[in-house]
C-alpha cells in the first residue's frame, strides 16, 4: 500500500495530477454545495416520485402536466403530455388558460431537486388561488435516470 | 564488501518497487478499461434510448401495429421498422443498428425489420424477457438495456415500451457493440486489441506495440454475467522503466558514494590511530633494539599503543640501566677482564685488558689466545683439576702476555671456565696492579665472580643486540652458524684475501706489510723490532683462518685494491672482481637463509 503511494506520487506524474484533478474537482464540489437546492417540501403542494407522477398521469384524467424549464430544454425531450411553461414567464392568464378550475390537479416539475422554477412556479400558482398542486420535486433528472418514456419534438 | 551489499539490496529493492509499481499500473489500467466499456455501452445506449422513444412515440408505428392483423398491416409495419434502416435517424452513424423488433405486452414477437442482420433467431433474450416479466406496473415502463449473447455473437439491445406511458408492446433496438468497442482506446488513449471469447481478433489498433508496452486484459462482461469480450490494453512503460532506472543508478550510486566515502574515513582513521603510531612505534624500537637506549618510544595513539610504548621504554630504560652497571662492574679497577669463546677468540675485553695489552677493540676482535699469550690456556685448563664450590673450573696462575709491541711480560691471572653461548669459554682476570698472587686473592677475586656471575647475562644480551655492548662494540658475537656455511666463507674470504694479495703483489709491485699500512684495514705489530702483519697473515691460509673470520675486513681489502686497480685491467684484478662478487653473494645467501 504504501509502495503503491510512493509510486503514484513520485513515479507517475500523470497520477499525482488525476489525484489533483480530484482536489480540484472535489473543491468545486464544496461551490456546487453552497448553491440552493429546491426547497424540502412547499406549503400546499403534495411532492410525488416519478412513479406516482405516472399513476396520476395515468389515472387522473384531469391532470394540467406544467413543465417549467426553459423551451431548448423541453424541445429535447419532455414527460408526455406536459405544458411547457417557464416559470418566469408563467402569467396568471397563461395558467388560467390551461388550467382554469384552480381546484383542478396540477403538476409542476423542472430540472431537478437543484432546480427552482417548478418550486418558483407552484408558489405562483398558489399565489394565484390554486388549490390542488402536486410537485414532482426530481423533476426531469429523476425521471430520465430511471429511464422513463420520453417525448421529443 | 558493504558497497557490494548495498548494491545488491539496491538491485533487489529497485525489483520489488519495480514490480509493485508495474502491478499497480496494471491495476490502474484495468479499471480504466473497465469504466471506458461502461462509458462505451452508455454512449451506445443513449444512442438505442433516443431511437427506441422516437419510434415508440411514433403515431403511425403505432397505428401500424394496432392494425398488424389487418390485411398488409404487416408488411407496412415492417416498412415502417425498415425505414431507420433506409432514411437514417439521429445518430445513425454512432451505431451499427442490426435489428428492430415489436413485441406484444407479453413479450411476444409481433414484426421485425427486414432489414439488418437475418441470422437472429427472432427471440427477445432470455435475460431481457425475464428482467421485464418480474417487473410490476410503472416499472414495466422503464427501458432495459442488456449486453447479450446470441448466436452471432454479443448484441446490444434497448427495450422500450411502445406508445410511451400506455403502451401497446414493446421496441427492441437491437445494435453490434463491436461497431464501438474501438472506443474504448479513445476513452484510454491507449493501444487497445479486442478479442472474442473465441480468441478471434475483432479490432486491431493502428499503433506499434513495442516491447515498452505492458499488455493489461480486461474481460468484458455481458448483462447475465457471461463473458463477451477480452479487452487488451497495452500501457506504454517506456517512462516507468527509465524512471526506474535513474532511481537505481542515483541509488546505487549513493550506496557506493556513501560506502566508499565510509571506507576512506575508515582508513583515515586506521592509519590516524593505528597505522601510523605503530609504524613510528615500530620505528623507534628498531632504533632502540640497536642499540639506541636513550631514544623513547613514541606513545602516542590509542590507549593500547601508550600502554605498550610505556612498558618497551620502561624495559629499555631497565636494559639500559642494568648495562651501565655491568660495563662499569668490568671496568672497575685496574684488572683486566677477557672473555675467549669456544674458538678461543675474543669476544669481551675491557678498558683494562686494552690498556695492559696495547690493541684497541677493534683490533681484539682479530686476536686469539694464541695471539695474546704464550701459554696455551686450554691444557692449563685441562690439567688444573681446580673446582669451586659451585663445581665449576677456576685456575690461580701467571701467565705470559704478548703486547702489541712485541715484548712479554708475566702477570698474575685467574681463568674461569665458562658458558660462552652454550659453549665452553674461558674469561681470564689479569691483576695489573701488582703481580702479587696473595693481593690478587681479595677484592679482585670477588669481583671476578661477580662478572662470572653477570657475564653469561650480558653475553646473552650482547648476542641478541650487538650493538648494544658500546665496551665490546667491535667484538661482534657471531650467529651460529652451519659448519659448511662456516667452512665455506673461510674458503671464500682467504680465497678473496689470496687473489687480492696477489693483485696487490704482482700488478702493483708492492709488499703485504704496504698492503696493511696503506689500506688501514689491517694491524701492523712490532715483534723484535721487526713489523709484522699478524692478522692479515691468518686470513691467507686455510688452516690459520678464523673460525669467523671478519667478512667485512676482507670485502674492504678487495675493494681497496680493486679501487687502486681501478684503471688497470688485469686476469687477477678480473678474479679479483668475480671471487669479491661470489663471496657477497655467499654472505647474502646466508643471511636471507639466517632470517
Amino acid at each position: 500500500m504504501v509502495i503503491q503511494v510512493f509510486y503514484r506520487f513520485f513515479i507517475y506524474p500523470d497520477i499525482k495530477l488525476s489525484l489533483i484533478s480530484i482536489l480540484l474537482l472535489f473543491s468545486s464540489g464544496l461551490s456546487a454545495e453552497d448553491k440552493p437546492h429546491a426547497p424540502e417540501n412547499i406549503e400546499g403542494a403534495r411532492i410525488v416520485s416519478a412513479e406516482e407522477a405516472i399513476d396520476l398521469i395515468l389515472n387522473t384524467p384531469d391532470l394540467i402536466v406544467i413543465d417549467a424549464r426553459k423551451k431548448t430544454e423541453f424541445v429535447k425531450g419532455h414527460i408526455e403530455g406536459a405544458i411547457n411553461m417557464l416559470n418566469t414567464k408563467m402569467q396568471r392568464d397563461d395558467l388560467e388558460k390551461v388550467a382554469a378550475d384552480k381546484s383542478g390537479p396540477i403538476l409542476f416539475y423542472c430540472n431537478g431537486t437543484r432546480c427552482m422554477r417548478s418550486a418558483d412556479a407552484i408558489k405562483k400558482a398558489k399565489k394565484w388561488g390554486y388549490t390542488n398542486l402536486i410537485w414532482f420535486r426530481g423533476g426531469w433528472k429523476e425521471w430520465t435516470d430511471k429511464r422513463l418514456p420520453v417525448v421529443t419534438d | 564488501m558493504i558497497g557490494a551489499i548495498a548494491v545488491i539490496l539496491s538491485l533487489l529493492a529497485g525489483s520489488y518497487f519495480r514490480q509493485a509499481a508495474l502491478n499497480a499500473q496494471m491495476d490502474s489500467l484495468s479499471r480504466v478499461i473497465e469504466v471506458a466499456s461502461q462509458e462505451m455501452l452508455k454512449e451506445v445506449r443513449r444512442h438505442t434510448f433516443d431511437l427506441g422513444m422516437k419510434l415508440g412515440h411514433s403515431k403511425e408505428l403505432i397505428h401500424a401495429v394496432k392494425t398488424v392483423e389487418e390485411n398488409g398491416g404487416h408488411k407496412q409495419l415492417v416498412e415502417l421498422l425498415d425505414d431507420p434502416f433506409v432514411n437514417g435517424f439521429v445518430g445513425f452513424s454512432s451505431i451499427d443498428l442490426e435489428k428492430i423488433r415489436i413485441y406484444s405486452l407479453q413479450l411476444e414477437l409481433i414484426a421485425q425489420s427486414s432489414a439488418g442482420t437475418e441470422a437472429l433467431d427472432g427471440q427477445l433474450s432470455d435475460h431481457m424477457a425475464e428482467l421485464v416479466r418480474k417487473r410490476r406496473h410503472t416499472e414495466r415502463l422503464k427501458a432495459v438495456d442488456a449486453l447479450w449473447i446470441s448466436t452471432e455473437g454479443p448484441q446490444f439491445s434497448t427495450l422500450v415500451p411502445l406508445g410511451g406511458l400506455r403502451p401497446t408492446g414493446y421496441l427492441e433496438i437491437i445494435v453490434n457493440p463491436v461497431f464501438n468497442l474501438p472506443d474504448i482506446g479513445k476513452i484510454t488513449q491507449t493501444p487497445v486489441n479486442i478479442f472474442s471469447m473465441a480468441g478471434i481478433q475483432i479490432s486491431d489498433d493502428d499503433q506499434e506495440i513495442t516491447d515498452n508496452y505492458l499488455p493489461v486484459e480486461f474481460t468484458l462482461l455481458a448483462s447475465d454475467g457471461q463473458p463477451a469480450f477480452r479487452v487488451v490494453g497495452y500501457e506504454d512503460v517506456d517512462k516507468l522503466n527509465r524512471k526506474m532506472e535513474e532511481t537505481q543508478i542515483i541509488t546505487i550510486s549513493g550506496f557506493l558514494l556513501l560506502s566508499l566515502s565510509t571506507l576512506l574515513g575508515a582508513l583515515w582513521l586506521f592509519n590516524r590511530f593505528l597505522f601510523t603510531p605503530l609504524s613510528k612505534m615500530v620505528a623507534d624500537m628498531e632504533q632502540v633494539s640497536h642499540g639506541k637506549l636513550d631514544l623513547t618510544v613514541n606513545n602516542k595513539g590509542l590507549r593500547e599503543f601508550h600502554v605498550l610504548a610505556d612498558a618497551f621504554n620502561s624495559m629499555s630504560d631497565q636494559v639500559r640501566m642494568r648495562t651501565n652497571d655491568l660495563e662499569r662492574l668490568l671496568d672497575m679497577g685496574d684488572s683486566a677482564i677477557m672473555c675467549f669463546d669456544h674458538d678461543k677468540e675474543a669476544v669481551y675485553v675491557n678498558k683494562a685488558t686494552t690498556r695492559l695489552l696495547g690493541y684497541s677493540n677493534d683490533e681484539f676482535a682479530d686476536l686469539d689466545l694464541a695471539d695474546l699469550f704464550t701459554d696455551d690456556i686450554t691444557q692449563l685448563m685441562m690439567h688444573s683439576a681446580v673446582a669451586d664450590s659451585s663445581g665449576q673450573k677456576r685456575l690461580h696462575t701467571s701467565l705470559t702476555c704478548k703486547h702489541k709491541d712485541g715484548h712479554e711480560f708475566q702477570i698474575t691471572a685467574v681463568i674461569n671456565c665458562i658458558d660462552v653461548m652454550g659453549q665452553s669459554g674461558y674469561a681470564i682476570a689479569l691483576d695489573t696492579a701488582s703481580d702479587n698472587q696473595a693481593k690478587m686473592s681479595g677484592q679482585s677475586e670477588q669481583r671476578l665472580d661477580a662478572v662470572e656471575q653477570s657475564l653469561s647475562s650480558l653475553l646473552e644480551f650482547a648476542r641478541n643486540n650487538p650493538r648494544l655492548m658500546s665496551g665490546a662494540g667491535n667484538i661482534g658475537l657471531h650467529e651460529p652458524m652451519g659448519e659448511t656455511q662456516k667452512i665455506l666463507t673461510r674458503e671464500q674470504a682467504v680465497n678473496v684475501m689470496g687473489l687480492a694479495l696477489a693483485c696487490w703483489e704482482h700488478d702493483l709491485g708492492k709488499s703485504k706489510l704496504e698492503l696493511a699500512e696503506e689500506s688501514k684495514i689491517w694491524p701492523v705489530y712490532i715483534d723484535k723490532s721487526t713489523p709484522t702483519t699478524r692478522t692479515l697473515d691468518k686470513y691467507l691460509k686455510l688452516d690459520s683462518c678464523p673460525k669467523n673470520p671478519r667478512n667485512q675486513r676482507v670485502i674492504d681489502t678487495a675493494e681497496f685494491v680493486l679501487r687502486i686497480m681501478s684503471n688497470r685491467t688485469t686476469v687477477g684484478r678480473k678474479k679479483l672482481q668475480d671471487a669479491l662478487d661470489a663471496f657477497r653473494l655467499l654472505l647474502s645467501g646466508m643471511k636471507s637463509a639466517g632470517k
